[in-house]
């Protein structure tokens, strides 16, 4: 991407990365912050997005990509459309968090960790949300849903598209 | 920050503040918005809260937020302040229960006693 | 306007104006004229309150007191007891439906009462935007004493001599912390706040970021001036957003104040704070890992020493402390060490945060002093267990911790108590668990959990959990082996003792300490591919169907009903249950307490369904019969267990003699049981059945007296099942026991199965909370009793009789004296004339997880009785086999019952005390395999599992449709009330055939799973 022939979509990446960076500071102790901020502007943090920054910082690019891969936050791959997170956590599983997350995994067709092929959702797990009051937890993208019954998905993912 | 006077300043003025909301006649209403209260729909509380106020043209009501008071179970959890310094403690406070609480708390002075968690008397 | 004392608010809604509000209201009015009262008390009619069914309702202000059900009669109590002299009247006060003692204030109510909130002080209690609110609270006070009247080594010795220790879960003293990281010598040091909250089921980190940010701001301001640090870093975990943005708005909020920056107070200090965010890993919660990550890299940990301390962030010297720990700094600074150290117990001082999560009433975040028993915390602030169910064990330390089982639940909670039981305190998540929790797949939980967060650096935590994990699934799934325990054990140790870094030193920890406490349910998972939980969902068909000890397929069956295939349904429950109406009415059904649809709205009715069954059947029922061996069995007794045995044995074509010391068969099930519960007919014909069968029957024959063993061998019986019961009632120990009209419960249930009526008072009391105790009451009552009691020593939720049996007493009439136990029977004439209670209260926890009763000196009452029915348990006989009985049981091996005579056997109640009827039928087939083992030379079969349906896709579609519809399970017709104290009709009715195939046509199938491509 970030080689020869620079289409205005990569310059205009670039150019973002540069701007994160900027404001992150361009040492290899921001890299963890820098690559929070990129993902959250671009969903995802492909090879050659890593190798930019690599050469931005000026570290090795195998650094960069043992951290990111180090770090279940981040993801190499792109994401749906929505992000789903069912917690895992003691509370949850104890109050039927797996049950749960059979459901979402039945509803949307794809495994843990991966997108269900219309690209409307991924699927992902979590450890402990700390809303272990009011188990099972699930989230999609900003929203949580709290006490969340198995046959309860299909509404509460119907609301997404 | 200079001087442990001028804290001390501060600490007067925003005891007073705190006072002065409680005896002017207004009642406020505080908002538990930890995360549980956010995923238990705390945030859709707070708009049925300034939605019915609004609505109802109630004016001298005062809205803010807290942090959790630990009883997760009972989110979205809900103080009402009084003037006499009573204070109610609402639990599983959803919308409609929002409303009808501005209904027969605020505006009827009757306590809704089916989601009151406990009463309280402030300190001050 | 004048100022009123109390108001009392009486609804005057529609509702309880129809149900005589207005009377109600009237008769206070006049009752506080006439008590002097109305100028200081006023009665405002308001609006309906909501409360309609529960009208005439009234509040009492100021307290808030609300009465239901009001009469004007009431209406005076309340005058003269409440609002003159002061006492609320409990029994007119509205009790929540939970059973929760009527609310008054929040220092009323344990949840907030038990608490003492130091870390928490603020959360809940300002707002966490606004800085003013926090320095109204105190806030900064504590920096501004430290930095201008304290010297940086003054600030270290209040901390250290307030004893506070790291609430992280090591516990390491932290002002002693602060000064090793003081004398370091070099230079820059920072101040770290360990926030990555990782441990599943913690929050309390979170809540005070979110809730109070500034306390942590002022707290590293503070330990920054005490150990010489301008910088400090707060690695807050990803997962917790709402905390961030708190803390990053608290952050700027303080540089706007001037308390964070330059030269703060004037005292040359300056510091700076700045947050990191984690990316998802929980190794990072480890102080070394944690380091790497905030210098941008990966997070992985390192050996120490070096401790950060010498050479932490950068490599330079780290103060690094949690959260909660911060937060106990400014008051520690304000109120001084003295106050804090007068807090906990002698090694670990202050509070300490819980988050109450799991199969607790009141989940949430509790904050308590240091000390404070697990029961306390459970059960009083935690609201005890959700649906009375039984505790099983706590967890605590999130994947480094382990399980507290019930019988230590009167712990003390600190740091060494909790490791001398195998736990830690953690970071202070404390998962409550009931009875549905399977201990091995929490303990494959756990493995999981540290397997993917296990960093891969060293061998023994990266393939040493893979190994342990392989094990534990392998048990979960059935498939388990004899030996896997010791090695799960010697895996284990291995890696807790070779391990880099605390994540693995501390991973097999949940597993070491679930075997250490539950090694018996290892073992049945091993053994009989059992789960008695019920959660291991590979191991079994369905969970209703595991959880049934006669082994019914209840799936099958149910499916069968479905349809209304009666006689097919009856065909599956006969082949595994001998007694499917008398089951239909009476069995305990564990299988409805594991059905899945209970979790969203109620479990299928399954023994009522059971029951249809057998009513709408059309025909009799012919089992297959092998050839037969002509070999001769003798049974003892004729109860459940004894004729289940007897049915399978015949089945397998032995000869089958069953001997009963009664003129009736039926054991408890005829004798003990009412008959408005199981009407004798109903259990005649099926004991017709298994007759019908070739099973040959004796009555009148008392075994020990009438035939003995030896007479049993010369006859040519090559085994012997003894299956005695055990029918004597335990006597009842106090003075006056020995009078006339003090009736055992088994004796007086027995007389009236066998039409001799037993001679009763017009007023009885029985004694006991079991469903012998039940039973005998209701029997009472229908025997023309005028009034009833039942005294029982502990409360409504440690009763062991049926939830619904109790509720269909209390229905009728019986008046229950819980916490009270029998001191005395008062005698005239060597006749009773009343009964003396000693009023109990519960104490600490007994083994069993229960509370202990203990007498309330001086408190007792005394109940106008003529007739006392002690029902406090039973024994066996003993007249016989003195050798092979031991404390009133006859001794077996559980899993053969097998006796020291190897061709006598032993089951039912006679092994091991009353047990339900479906639990003694599980005996009896055991006790006929066992048999047949011992005459045919074969090995006792292992179980099998049962295999799943396999469907296609399509019907699991219809059936999610089907979960989502809520659909309240169908209830069975009873008979009027009126009918009920007089005679003893049978009180359930059953279920019509299309209501029982709608019913059953609720189950959501646990036991389907799509077809295989290959069966496709």
């Amino acid at each position: 991407m970030v080689a020869q022939g620079k289409c205005t979509e990569c310059t205009q990446i670039e150019a973002a990365i540069d701007a994160i960076i900027e404001q992150k500071g361009p040492e290899p102790t921001s890299l963890i912050e820098i690559l929070h901020a990129v993902q959250q502007e671009l969903g995802f943090l492909p090879q050659s997005v890593q190798e930019y920054i690599a050469e931005k910082l000026n570290m090795p690019a195998g650094t960069v990509e043992g951290v990111v891969s180090f770090y279940t936050f981040f993801t190499t791959v792109p994401r749906g459309r929505h992000v789903i997170k069912v917690c895992q956590g003691t509370a949850c599983y104890v109050r039927g968090g797996k049950r749960v997350l059979e459901a979402v995994v039945k509803h949307c067709g794809c495994g843990v960790g991966q997108t269900s092929e219309d690209r409307r959702f991924s699927v992902d797990i979590v450890r402990c949300l700390g809303a272990c009051g009011l188990s099972p937890i699930m989230t999609v993208d900003d929203d949580i849903y709290e006490r969340v019954k198995p046959t309860k998905i299909a509404d509460i993912l119907g609301k997404y598209d | 920050m200079k001087t442990r006077e001028e804290l001390q300043a501060i600490r007067e003025r925003a005891k007073a503040a705190l006072a002065v909301r409680g005896s002017e006649g207004g009642i406020r209403v505080v908002i538990a918005m930890g995360t549980c209260g956010i995923a238990a729909g705390a945030r859709e509380t707070l708009s049925a809260l300034i939605e019915e106020l609004a609505q109802r043209g109630i004016s001298d009501v005062t809205v803010s937020q807290t942090g959790c008071k630990g009883l997760c179970d009972k989110e979205p959890v809900v103080e009402v302040h009084l003037p006499s310094g009573q204070v109610i403690t609402y639990g599983g406070v959803t919308p409609p229960v929002m409303r009808r609480i501005v209904a027969e708390q605020i505006v009827n002075g009757q306590i809704v006693s089916q989601y009151v968690i406990g009463t309280e008397t402030e300190a001050c | 306007m004048r100022a009123y004392r109390s108001h009392v608010l009486v609804c005057s809604g529609a509702g309880c104006l129809s149900s005589g509000s207005q009377a109600v209201a009237d008769a206070l009015e006049r009752s506080l004229e006439e008590q002097g009262l109305s100028q200081e008390v006023k009665v405002v009619r308001t609006g309906c309150m909501g409360a309609c069914d529960l009208g005439p309702v009234a509040v009492v202000y100021p307290e808030g007191v609300f009465y239901q059900k009001l009469t004007p009669e009431d209406a005076e109590l309340v005058v003269v007891e409440h609002l003159l002299k002061g006492r609320p009247v409990d029994r007119l006060m509205y009790v929540p439906p939970e059973g929760e003692e009527p609310a008054l204030s929040m220092d009323q109510i344990p949840f907030f009462s038990l608490q003492y909130k130091i870390a928490l002080r603020n959360c809940g209690e300002i707002d966490p935007g606004n800085i003013e609110e926090y320095i109204a609270r105190d806030g900064y006070e504590a920096l501004a004493k430290a930095l201008t009247e304290m010297t940086p080594q003054q600030v270290i010795e209040v901390v250290k001599a307030s004893g506070l220790r790291g609430r992280g879960g090591a516990g390491f003293p932290t002002g002693l912390k602060w000064e090793l990281t003081a004398r370091s010598t070099e230079t820059p040091r920072y101040v770290v706040c360990n926030a990555d909250e990782g441990d599943p089921g913690a929050f309390m980190d979170r809540s005070v970021l979110e809730g109070d940010p500034h306390s942590i701001i002022e707290a590293m301001t503070i330990a920054g001036y005490a150990i010489g640090s301008n910088k400090g870093y707060v690695y807050v975990r990803a997962e917790y957003p709402l905390a961030i943005e708190r803390l990053s708005a608290a952050v700027a909020q303080a540089h706007d104040y001037g308390l964070l920056g330059e030269d703060l107070f004037s005292s040359g200090h300056s510091f700076d704070l700045e947050l990191r965010m984690g990316a998802g890993a929980f190794v990072c919660g480890e102080e070394t890992a944690l380091m790497a990550s905030i210098e941008g890299r990966r997070g992985e940990p390192r050996p120490r020493p070096p401790f950060p301390a010498q050479s932490g962030l950068f490599g330079k010297p780290t103060l690094l402390n949690n959260v909660e720990t911060y937060a106990n700094i400014p008051p520690i600074l304000l109120r001084g060490a003295e106050w804090f150290s007068s807090i906990g117990t002698e090694t670990s001082k202050g509070t300490k945060v819980f988050a109450l999560a799991g199969h607790v009433n009141n989940t949430g975040l509790v904050e308590v002093p240091m000390g404070t028993p697990l029961g306390t915390v459970i059960y009083e602030i935690g609201g005890g267990i959700r649906n009375r169910r039984k505790f099983k064990a706590a967890q605590s330390g999130g994947p480094s911790g382990g399980c507290i089982p019930a019988e230590y639940l009167n712990v003390a909670v600190d740091y060494e108590s909790l490791k001398k039981l195998g736990s830690i305190m953690g970071s202070g998540g404390l998962i409550v668990m009931d009875d549905t929790t399977c201990m091995v797949d929490l303990a494959r939980f756990f493995l999981e959990f540290v397997q993917e967060e296990s960093c891969g650096k060293c061998t023994p935590c990266r393939i040493g959990t893979k190994r342990m994990l392989e094990i534990l699934e392998r048990l979960c799934a059935g498939e388990g082996r004899e030996g896997d325990i010791e090695l799960l054990e010697e895996l284990g140790e291995q890696i807790s003792a070779t391990s880099l870094c605390g994540l693995g030193q501390t991973a097999p920890n949940p597993v070491l300490s679930t075997i250490r406490y539950f090694r018996d349910e290892y073992e049945e998972h091993i053994r009989d591919r059992h789960c008695r939980a019920g959660t291991c969902s590979e191991i079994m068909k369905a969970p209703c169907e595991h959880a049934c000890p006669a082994g019914v397929d209840v799936p099958a069956y149910v499916s069968l009903i479905a349809e209304g295939r009666m006689d097919d349904a009856y065909a599956v429950i006969r082949a595994a249950n001998p007694f499917p109406s008398a089951c239909g009415r009476v069995c305990i059904a564990y299988c409805e307490d594991h059905c899945r649809r209970g979790q969203t709205d109620e479990p299928v009715a399954i023994r009522l369904l059971k029951r249809a069954a057998a009513d709408h059947r059309s025909g009799t029922w012919r089992p297959e019969l092998e050839p037969k061996r002509h070999r001769k069995v003798a049974v003892i007794g004729a109860g459940p267990a004894g004729l289940t045995a007897a049915d399978d044995l015949v089945r397998k074509g032995y000869d089958v003699t069953v001997f009963e010391r009664e003129d009736v068969p039926g054991g408890m099930m005829r004798l003990g049981i009412p008959a408005y519960r199981l009407p004798h007919d109903v259990l005649q014909r099926e004991i017709q059945e298994i007759l019908d069968l070739g099973v040959e029957l004796c009555t009148g024959v008392t075994f020990g007296r009438d035939v003995t063993l030896e007479d049993l061998q010369r006859d040519g019986y090559e085994a012997v099942f003894l299956a005695v019961g055990c029918p004597e009632g335990m006597k009842l120990d106090c003075p006056g026991a020995e009078a006339e009209g003090v009736v055992d419960a088994v004796q007086f249930l027995r007389d009236l199965a066998l039409y001799r009526e037993p001679k009763l008072g017009q007023r009885v009391a029985v004694i006991g909370g079991g469903d012998t105790a039940i039973d005998s009451a209701r029997s009472a009552l229908r025997l023309g009793a005028d009034e009833v009691h039942l005294v029982y020593r502990r409360t409504l939720d440690e009763m062991p009789a049926h939830p619904k049996e109790i509720e269909e007493a209390a229905h009728e009439g019986i008046q229950f004296h819980f916490l009270a136990a029998p001191k005395e029977v008062l005698v005239e004439d060597g006749r009773v004339a009343g009964l003396v209670c000693q009023r109990m209260t519960l104490g600490d926890f007994d083994r069993s997880g229960r509370r202990r009763p203990v007498p309330v000196e001086g408190a007792e009452f005394t109940l106008d009785v003529e007739t006392v029915i002690p029902a406090i348990g039973q024994q066996i006989e003993t007249t016989y086999l003195d050798e092979e009985v031991e404390k009133g049981k006859v001794r077996v091996d559980r899993r053969t019952l097998s006796t020291s005579l190897p061709h006598v056997f032993a089951g039912g109640d006679c092994t091991a005390g009353p047990m339900t009827v479906v639990d003694a039928i599980a005996d009896g087939h055991r006790a006929a395999q066992a048999i047949h083992s011992y005459l045919s030379g074969e090995p006792m079969p292992r179980p099998k599992k049962r295999a799943k349906t396999r469907v296609p896709e399509e019907v699991l579609i219809q059936l999610e449709e089907r979960a989502e519809e809520e659909q309240p399970a169908a209830k069975p017709q009873r008979i009027p009330d009126a009918y009920r104290c007089r005679g003893f009709a049978e009180v359930e009715l059953g279920f019509s055939f299309p209501v029982a195939c709608r019913e059953a046509s609720r189950c959501l199938h646990c036991d389907y799973v799509p077809l295989e491509q290959d069966e496709d």
